[in-house]
């Protein structure tokens, strides 16, 4: 019986660029400091955070408002993007 | 020679990395999380986007405290007051 080794149970630190190059193609949910949330395919993004979503649903109050094809965010209205983890 | 011992306040925040971490945000918002990572530039001058797992977010409304979790998120840098290293969160 081993115990694993401590690499394995501490996972690398990631970087917000490592972040980002993991979440491109992915779905992403995008909250604003509004509080409106947006949920889509992040097909895009640069270093001011702003970004480019596909098959984007508009959340206000955690109900669905609107849909949109492709949709814009200017990056000094995000809060934050939030993904779900890569499991290998 | 009499600055080596000195640390800046980033610095701190760079010895943090892989421990949790509670961050208060300039408005009624608060995450708690595991603080994986920010950018180097311009570190250790200006806090900028950070990289947290596993994290629970506060919402503080007139109607009482909303949480969500969320397994990974870019918190923007722009509305951060307030980092506690091994903070436990507003309910703790």
């Amino acid at each position: 019986m081993q115990q694993p080794p401590i690499q394995q149970q501490q996972q690398q630190t990631s970087s917000p660029t490592e972040f980002l190059n993991n979440v491109i193609g992915r779905p992403v949910l995008v909250k604003l400091n509004s509080g409106v949330d947006y949920r889509g395919i992040l097909s895009c993004l640069d270093g001011y955070m702003n970004i480019a979503l596909e098959q984007t649903e508009e959340y206000v109050n955690g109900q669905l408002k609107n849909r949109y094809g492709d949709a814009f965010i200017r990056g000094n209205n995000v809060l934050y993007i939030s993904a779900t983890k890569l499991r290998e | 020679m009499s600055t080596t011992n000195q640390l800046l306040p980033l610095e701190l925040i760079d010895k943090c990395i892989g421990s949790k971490i509670w961050v208060i945000m300039k408005s009624e918002k608060e995450f708690t999380g595991i603080l994986r990572g920010f950018d180097d530039y311009p570190f250790p001058i200006k806090l900028q986007d950070m990289v947290l797992e596993d994290v629970i977010e506060y919402e503080n409304t007139p109607e009482g405290r909303k949480t969500t979790k969320l397994e990974q998120i870019l918190l923007n840098g722009n509305n951060i007051t307030m980092l506690i290293p091994g903070g436990e969160g507003p309910e703790s």
